[in-house]
């Protein structure tokens, strides 16, 4: 996702885009403490850190926001709108408005609000990835204690599963439209890289084929959780932590059950792997 | 040009029609359709004459501005009956929720044209009428949201001019929509094309409107407009981002679109 921007046509000053000068000033990178909030608060209006916006400082001369920024912005502000206008590009024309845009500036974007809607998924897979960063730091520093794996994916699905709350009502609506045959590209890819990510906090070493199973395993309980929370209607979600309780224990439960298959699975990966070898070396052998 | 469109004002519908098979009311749909309007938006409508733009433009609001009404009503379902029939009187007189349409033209015949087309329709609110030459416009900066042109820009003299003043009358965030015939792509449809346009429009021009010199030099003028790319390179040297465009019918007709950012 890395996109350079197209370059600036040097002679225009640019009417919107902001100098990159102006707002460096603003806070940087909000803290944690902060993540259990609403999204809807304003996001700082920069993400210098990200690193979908690697290259552009050295490819600019000049120093103004790019287009793919001033989208972000308008996307973030958008966000805010949801719960009234939907996933639609109403909220994102709304959003325009407040950072002193014409309702216009929406026709950037698809009217069917993908935009916005992966825009938003990917910032809540970044705030989390922020959070488990945070929580391994203290982890490494002593601070707090390492906790069992089933305690760890538990707490980390929840936490991004409560960014949802503000946008409940309008998620059904998002989902359906993540589900539409050419946003499922982009989805099913920011879905598996918060799986991975996930995993890779858990502490996750496997090479073989667990990888896959867990990578299914949790992909399923978050879906499966995602779509009981839909329909919940227990004070704070009670129920649906519960369901998620309970798919994690299955899923820890189902581990112990597979060593006792392990023998077969096992002499089945190993015929799999000596295939996979044989073909390789007969590869290399005929380019020789 | 202005005695040519003198000439044109009163048959140009029916022309229209006529050369192009009354596909362009499709094409100006999907012009409309792709501005997506939101209820509020203000549009500057350049070259719009006979108000086809206008009206579309309007219809597409007012009913927006209905359906997000009618949810709004949904949701408060517990209010009691004065205030609803309060909320009504206030819809009443605003029915497009404030949106408006400015339609500038050079030329008075067609203004003309377009008023009585608008009475004769029933359009009443949020429309003005207003003379003006597209190089020159005169209206203050940063004032709309979106501007269109649709078939005209290829009748004007400077189009480095019409993309500059579209530039300035544009608010920050607003958007650039111009709808014209452009170049073919596919080589045999350009030779029918070409076959119709030289062959037929003229004496249909002829024998509609009495006028074969006219559209003669619509089709030639349709042949000289530069053609996607180099339109969109214009369009960006004037200062609009996001720049692309959209071809109808592969090329007969293109839509671009740019934003000022």
């Amino acid at each position: 996702r890395c996109q350079l921007a197209p370059p600036q046509r040097a002679l225009q000053a640019s009417a919107v885009l902001r100098r990159v000068s102006d707002e460096q000033k603003k806070e940087p990178w909000a803290s944690p403490s902060q993540f259990d909030s609403p999204p809807a608060d304003q996001q700082p209006d920069r993400e210098p850190q990200g690193p979908s916006y690697t290259g552009q400082g050295s490819q600019e001369s000049e120093d103004y926001e790019s287009e793919e920024q001033l989208r972000h912005r308008i996307l973030t502000a958008a966000l805010e709108f949801v719960p009234e206008h939907g996933w639609t590009a109403e909220a994102i024309a709304e959003g325009a408005k407040t950072l002193g845009l014409s309702v216009a500036a929406a026709g950037m974007f698809h009217s069917s609000g993908s935009e916005l809607i992966l825009h938003f998924v990917s910032q809540c897979n970044a705030k989390l990835s922020e959070l488990l960063e945070q929580e391994q730091k203290r982890v490494q520093l002593g601070e707090a204690e390492k906790k069992p794996t089933d305690q760890f994916l538990r707490d980390a699905l929840e936490a991004r599963l409560r960014m949802l709350i503000p946008y409940i009502e309008k998620w059904p609506q998002a989902v359906s439209v993540l589900l539409l045959p050419h946003n499922i590209p982009s989805s099913l890819s920011l879905l598996t890289s918060m799986i991975d990510d996930i995993w890779h906090y858990a502490g996750d070493q496997s090479t073989d084929f667990n990888w896959y199973t867990r990578r299914a395993v949790l992909t399923g309980i978050y879906n499966t959780t995602e779509l009981v929370m839909m329909q919940d209607s227990s004070p704070d979600f009670k129920d649906t932590w519960r369901f998620l309780e309970n798919r994690v224990a299955d899923a820890m439960n189902m581990g112990n059950a597979t060593h006792q298959v392990q023998s077969t699975g096992e002499a089945l990966v190993q015929g799999l792997m000596g295939a996979a070898v044989t073909v390789s070396e007969a590869g290399t052998r005929a380019e020789l | 040009v202005y005695q040519v469109f003198e000439s044109v004002a009163k048959k140009y519908d029916v022309m229209n029609d006529s050369m192009t098979l009354g596909i362009h009311r499709v094409w100006k749909d999907i012009f409309v359709h792709k501005m997506n309007p939101s209820p509020g938006t203000i549009l500057l409508d350049v070259a719009g004459g006979t108000g086809d733009i206008a009206f579309r433009f309007i219809n597409y609001v007012r009913s927006v501005w209905e359906r997000q009404l009618q949810r709004r009503l949904r949701h408060h379902q517990n209010l009691s009956w004065p205030e609803i029939a309060k909320s009504y009187q206030e819809d009443k007189s605003n029915s497009l929720g404030d949106s408006q349409v400015v339609v500038c033209d050079i030329n008075k015949e067609m203004l003309k044209v377009g008023k009585q087309k608008a009475e004769h329709l029933g359009y009443s609110e949020g429309l003005s009428w207003v003379i003006g030459n597209a190089e020159e416009l005169p209206f203050d900066d940063d004032k709309f949201d979106v501007y269109t042109i649709a078939f005209g820009i290829r009748n004007v003299t400077r189009i480095d001019l019409a993309l500059q003043e579209a530039y300035r009358v544009l608010k920050p965030g607003g958007r650039f929509l111009c709808l014209e015939f452009s170049r073919v792509s596919n080589p045999l449809l350009s030779r029918l094309y070409d076959l119709y346009s030289f062959q037929v429009i003229p004496v249909l021009g002829e024998v509609i409107a009495g006028d074969w010199k006219s559209y003669q030099y619509l089709v030639e003028s349709i042949r000289r407009f530069p053609p996607q790319e180099e339109f969109k390179a214009m369009i960006e040297d004037a200062g609009f981002f996001k720049v692309d465009y959209q071809n109808l019918n592969s090329g007969i007709v293109a839509i671009h679109s740019g934003f000022k950012l």
